[in-house]
């Protein structure tokens, strides 16, 4: 499907005192699913409703395939909107609901009843026509609200946490439909959540947001494995961040060396070349545990504090020599786990999945305009580090 | 059981007495007689004086305080003396209704208008205006129809006394409810639902008329049923605003007769069809709201009541 390409330049929205986005440039390919990830207050929203025609920005430009829409009205912008609270009608049924945005289309009589059977079919919802929204259950009225808005055909779709008010099964399965149900239709969703599993599972790309700025964007692996900066980690799910000290700055790509209390270890991921106080990261999943007082590469000596069975998995809390806490996750692979509460081990953290974050205290502004800058308006997004 | 169990209490200091303590307060968890009592005392003081003059408007004699007899005599029955057949009293009677439905007709499109309004225009304006839509609760009767009075006889005079002047200082004294009722229901709705008109097309006068009015239904209807019931009460404003007898309702006709002048049954009979319009109008808005808001979360008859007192 052609058009669906969304363009933002330095897009900002200032309340009274408040800046709720503080000028962000980004650019959505046609048929792209787009995701807008970060906490309540990051300003994901008000980018959203920008882009639906709800407010109007203070400054910046959104072209929609080309066209600079930042100051039309909503009911003129080929886009359409899916609520967090649905916003179905309730006074009308759901096929009256469905059809009630032909009326402005001019869509002769005949092919509105056809449109809408195709529509509620599209959403598995075929037969339930002459219901009241009231009488479907959450998923569902979700479904009709999804119905409502791709029955016009738009050229982007934009949904505002659509899943948040639906428990976690059910949020999970619709996830699957819903990016399934996005590439049969091919039309631009730009969602919004909070959710990070959900940007991750479902997005082609996604921006994590902070403060009404892009802290990173790229596609859901490059920013889960190459955060880029501590906010970006800790938003991405546990991620075992610690500080350090760097002794010995990389050369070229090769690893650098930092000081974690009285122990030297290799990092090599991240700002490689940085010096000074730095964040070091690794994920649960990385950090490896072998007995007590072996030897082998970057390993500290640490004790178990705490285990959280969790099903196909054990969380294990860890407590290192420097006085660190770190987590360790650990399949479990049906032998038993040898650790109990207080078992001194030998933690390993490997150099290749030590990540070296510069402390956002100090640099965060400049992450933003030299690392990220290129890579904004890059499509592509995952420029090596 | 008993003496181990007292025992331990005198054990602990303080336990023993602690008890007693207990036992001179009493069980908390009681019959509120006193409450009860005070209850049922409301209830009888305010419905037996409605309940004995409606019982005498069928008395089959012309006393207001001896029964003699079941009869409607003094609705159709007596040629001369019935609601039907007294000129005076039939026409208190169309004058309220007809004073009632203009009253209705007038407000609350204007309320809508107003509630609207103060809602989307938002800023220092708005919460002044906010204030005159309490007006009618802070400024006490007597004052305004005094002053409309003055404002008709001295200065608006196009207005004459009567019907229309009438109908004018009902519309300003009961503009509050369907401005307040409607207000309330807008900020419940929230502005969602226009959001999602206008992202589907509509244009914002479109979206107000397809998709607003439809969800403020059971406020408007509402405000109507209270705007209706209390101008069929209402005595203070068309008293001072009325002109002859022939532009006086119900309740004016009754004042002017009780102390002299027309006197008997009959009067009890008009002030019992009074009764009857305006319990009517509040049994219909009941279930009509309930009706209307069937397919809303948690309603229940509590919350009818409270919605239609616009609370």
């Amino acid at each position: 499907m052609p058009g669906g390409h969304v363009k933002l330049q330095s897009l900002a929205k200032r309340f009274d005192e408040v800046t709720a986005v503080d000028g962000i440039s980004l650019e959505i390919e046609g048929g792209e699913f787009f995701s807008l990830l970060g906490p309540s207050g990051c300003g994901k929203t008000t980018t959203l409703r920008m882009v639906a025609g709800f407010e109007p920005p203070t400054s910046g430009s959104i072209l929609l395939d080309g066209v600079d829409v930042a100051n039309w009205p909503p009911n003129q912008r080929n886009v359409n909107t899916v609520f967090q609270s649905y916003a179905l009608f309730p006074f009308l049924t759901v096929a009256e609901n469905v059809a009630f945005g032909m009326k402005y289309r001019s869509v002769p009589k005949s092919e509105v009843t056809t449109r809408v059977g195709e529509a509620l079919e599209l959403v598995q919802l075929a037969g339930y026509g002459k219901r009241r929204p009231n009488q479907l259950s959450g998923g569902q009225q979700q479904r009709v609200a999804l119905a409502r808005a791709l029955v016009l055909r738009p050229a982007v779709l934009l949904l505002d946490e659509p899943l948040g008010a639906l428990d976690a099964k059910l949020r999970r399965t619709l996830q699957v439909e819903l990016n399934g149900l996005q590439k049969q239709v091919g039309i631009t969703f730009l969602y919004v959540t909070h959710d990070q599993e959900e940007a991750l599972t479902m997005s082609d790309r996604l921006a994590v947001m902070n403060h009404g700025q892009i802290a990173q964007l790229g596609t859901p692996e490059h920013v889960y494995t190459e955060p880029a900066d501590a906010y970006v980690a800790d938003f991405l799910g546990v991620s075992n961040l610690m500080e350090a000290t760097v002794e010995a700055a990389g050369v070229g790509a090769g690893p650098c060396r930092v000081r974690l209390g009285d122990f030297l270890l290799d990092a090599a991921t991240g700002e490689v070349r940085a010096t000074g106080d730095v964040k070091l990261a690794i994920r649960p999943e990385r950090v490896d545990l072998h007995p007590h007082e072996t030897v082998g590469a970057n390993r500290m000596p640490g004790m178990v504090e705490r285990l959280v069975f969790l099903g196909s998995t054990t969380q294990i809390f860890l407590r290192l020599a420097n006085g660190a806490a770190l987590q360790a996750l650990v399949r479990n692979d049906g032998i038993g786990l040898p650790y109990r509460q207080g078992t001194p081990v030998s933690v390993a953290l490997p150099a290749d999945a030590l990540r070296v974050l510069p402390d956002p205290g100090v640099s965060v502004a400049e992450i933003h305009d030299e690392t990220l800058g290129d890579r904004l308006l890059d499509p592509a997004g995952a420029a090596p580090v | 059981m008993a003496g181990a169990t007292s025992e331990v209490l005198s054990a602990v200091p303080g336990g023993a007495s602690s008890a007693r303590r207990r036992r001179r307060r009493g069980n908390p968890w009681r019959r509120p007689w006193a409450l009860e009592g005070f209850t049922w005392l409301y209830i009888v003081w305010s419905i037996v004086p409605v309940a004995i003059a409606v019982l005498f408007s069928f008395n089959n004699g012309a006393s207001q305080s001896t029964w003699q007899g079941f009869s409607t005599k003094w609705y159709v029955g007596n040629s001369v003396q019935s609601v039907l057949h007294n000129p005076s009293l039939h026409q208190a009677v169309v004058q309220t209704l007809k004073l009632s439905i203009l009253t209705t007709l007038i407000t609350v499109p204007l309320g809508i208008g107003f509630a609207i309004g103060i809602d989307r225009w938002r800023g220092r304006t708005s919460s002044s205006l906010n204030m005159v839509m309490i007006f009618s609760f802070v400024v006490p009767e007597l004052l305004l129809a005094v002053a409309l009075f003055l404002l008709v006889t001295q200065l608006l005079k196009f207005l004459t006394l009567g019907t229309t002047a009438e109908v004018a200082g009902l519309v300003v004294w009961n503009f509050s409810w369907p401005a307040i009722i409607v207000r309330a229901r807008l900020v419940t709705i929230g502005k969602t639902y226009e959001e999602a008109a206008t992202d589907l097309g509509a244009s914002r006068l479109s979206a107000i008329r397809r998709v607003l009015l439809p969800m403020l239904m059971p406020a408007i209807f509402a405000s109507a049923v209270l705007v209706f019931a209390s101008t069929v009460d209402d005595f203070v404003i068309v008293e001072q605003l009325s002109s002859t007898a022939a532009t006086q309702p119900m309740s004016v006709l009754i004042y002017s007769n009780v102390h002299g002048g027309l006197q008997g049954p009959a009067l009890n009979a008009l002030a019992t069809i009074m009764l009857f319009f305006s319990l009517a109008v509040a049994l219909v808005g009941f279930v009509a709201y309930r009706w209307m808001t069937r397919g809303e979360r948690s309603q229940g008859a509590t919350q009818a009541l409270t919605g239609i007192a616009g609370i």
